[in-house]
C-alpha cells in the first residue's frame, strides 16, 4: 500500500517542477510561433510613456510636403512617358497611417524598427514605410499593436530602383551599415555623384518614384557590374515619426 | 514578495532579455553598434548552472531572439548554444579584479564568436552575389560589438552573477538538472 502511494506520488505529472517546465516550454513555443508578438505588444505597453513628442510630427509634416512636391513633379513626367503603359504598382487610395518608432535596431547586422501601429490599425505586411526624406523600408511582420519594418540598410533588403536622370534600373542592397549600395548590371552606366535614386517603376514591391537617396560615390567596375554608394534621404537612426502606406496591385 | 522575487530572478531576468534587446538604448552605442545583450545573461547563468543547462538555455535564447528579428535566413542559435556550453565549463575566480576582468574578456571573445558565426551565414547565403559589399561594414560591426560588450560585461555580468548565485537552488523551474 505504501509502495503504491509512493509510486503514484513519483509520477511525473504529480511533480510541480515538471508542470512549471511544461508551462515554460509552452511559452517558448508560443513566442517562436507568434514571431515574438507577445513581447512586441508588451514592449508597446511599457514603452508608451516614452514615445516621441509632437515636435517630430511637425518636422515630419514639413518634410513630407517637400517630399510630395518632388514626387509630384516626378510623377507628372512619368505619367507623360508611361501614358500607354500599365503601371505594375500604384499607391492605395486610402490614407496613410502615421506611426511612431518605439524600438530601433539600426546598428550591427540587425536593422529594423518597430512601430506603434499594428494589425489592429490596419497595417499589412508588405506596406512600405516612409519618413521625412523618403523610403525607409517595408513592413515585414505585424502583431496586434506593433509592426516591424525591415530597413533598406538590412543585409536582407533588396529593392528595385532607378536613376531618373539616365533612366537606368539597378538593385538597391543593404550592406549592414548606413550606406546601402546600388548595383547596376551594366558597367557602362553614366551614373554621377548627386544623382537621385528613386524606386523603380518596374518594381513589383513598391510604387514607382518614391525618393530613396542620392548617389554619394561610384565604385570601380567589377565583373561587368557597376556599384554606387547611396546616402539615404530618410534617416532611420533619427526619425521618430513615420508614415505607413499600403501598396495596391 | 521580495523573497519570492529573489527565487524567480533567473526566470524574470531571462524573460526581460528580449525587452532589453528591443530597447537598445542609443547612449550605449559605439560606432552605432549596441552590445550583444544575451551574452550578459548567458555568461553568469551558465557559469553557475553548468554546460548542459548553458546549452539548453542558449538554445532557448536563440529561439526567442530569432523570433524577434526579421532576418529569417540567419540564426543566432549556434553561437549562443556553443557559448552556453563554453561558459558552463569556466571556473569562478576568487580574485575580484581577475573575476571582473574575466567577464569582460570572455564576453568579448564570445561576442566575436557569435558575430563571426552570424557573418559567416550571411557570406554563405550571398556567396555568389554581392558578398564583397558586406566585408568592411560587417567587420566594423563585429569589432564595435566586441568592444562595447567587453566594456559593459564586468558591470552587468558580475551583478547578475551575484543575483543568480543567491537564488541558485531555490528556482528549479529554469534549472533543468537537479544537481
Amino acid at each position: 500500500m505504501v509502495d503504491i502511494r509512493r509510486i503514484s506520488t513519483n509520477r511525473w505529472w504529480n511533480k510541480k517542477n515538471n508542470w512549471g517546465l511544461f508551462v515554460f516550454l509552452s511559452f517558448l513555443f508560443f513566442v517562436r510561433i507568434s514571431k515574438g508578438s507577445l513581447y512586441k505588444d508588451f514592449y508597446f505597453l511599457i514603452s508608451k510613456p516614452f514615445w516621441p513628442g509632437q515636435f517630430q510630427r511637425e518636422v515630419l509634416t514639413k518634410s513630407v510636403e517637400q517630399e510630395f512636391l518632388i514626387s509630384l513633379k516626378q510623377l507628372e513626367k512619368d505619367n507623360r512617358r508611361l501614358r500607354e503603359i500599365l503601371s505594375l504598382q500604384r499607391l492605395s487610395d486610402s490614407e496613410s497611417i502615421a506611426a511612431s518608432v518605439i524600438s530601433r535596431k539600426n546598428g550591427s547586422f540587425w536593422r529594423q524598427i518597430i512601430l506603434n501601429k499594428g494589425a489592429k490599425d490596419g497595417v499589412e505586411i508588405g506596406s512600405f514605410v516612409v519618413g521625412p526624406g523618403g523610403l525607409l523600408g517595408r513592413v515585414d511582420n505585424t502583431s496586434l499593436f506593433t509592426s516591424s519594418v525591415k530597413l533598406l540598410t538590412s543585409p536582407e533588403s533588396q529593392v528595385g530602383v532607378w536613376i531618373e536622370r539616365i533612366q537606368i534600373h539597378g538593385l538597391l542592397v543593404g550592406s549592414g551599415n548606413d550606406y546601402p549600395k546600388v548595383i547596376f548590371y551594366n558597367k557602362d552606366v553614366d551614373v554621377k555623384v548627386g544623382d537621385f535614386v528613386l524606386s523603380s517603376p518596374a518594381s513589383t514591391l513598391l510604387p514607382p518614384n518614391i525618393p530613396i537617396g542620392i548617389i554619394q560615390s561610384v565604385d570601380e567596375e567589377f565583373k561587368a557590374k557597376k556599384t554606387a554608394n547611396i546616402l539615404l534621404l530618410g534617416k532611420p537612426q533619427a526619425i521618430d515619426w513615420v508614415q505607413i502606406l499600403k501598396v495596391e496591385i | 514578495m521580495g523573497n519570492n522575487l529573489k527565487k524567480k530572478i533567473s526566470l524574470i531576468s531571462f524573460l526581460l532579455v528580449p525587452i532589453i534587446y528591443f530597447w537598445d538604448p542609443n547612449w550605449l552605442e559605439f560606432l552605432g553598434v549596441q552590445p550583444y545583450w544575451p551574452l550578459f545573461w548567458l555568461l553568469p547563468w551558465s557559469m553557475i548552472y553548468g554546460s548542459f543547462d548553458g546549452l539548453i538555455i542558449g538554445l532557448f535564447l536563440g529561439l526567442i531572439l530569432d523570433s524577434l528579428n526579421l532576418e529569417s535566413s540567419f540564426t543566432q542559435i549556434p553561437g549562443l548554444v556553443l557559448c552556453g556550453i563554453w561558459f558552463g565549463k569556466l571556473s569562478i575566480s576568487n580574485n575580484v579584479f581577475v573575476w571582473h576582468f574575466r567577464f569582460g574578456l570572455i564576453s568579448s571573445i564570445a561576442s566575436f564568436f557569435c558575430g563571426s558565426l552570424y557573418f559567416l551565414q550571411i557570406l554563405v547565403k550571398y556567396s555568389f552575389d554581392h558578398t564583397i559589399f558586406l566585408y568592411l561594414p560587417s567587420i566594423k560591426n563585429i569589432f564595435a560589438q566586441v568592444f562595447v560588450t567587453g566594456l559593459l560585461a564586468p558591470l552587468i555580468c558580475s551583478l547578475l552573477f551575484r543575483l543568480f548565485k543567491a537564488s541558485k537552488g531555490r528556482d528549479k523551474l529554469i534549472s533543468f538538472i537537479d544537481k
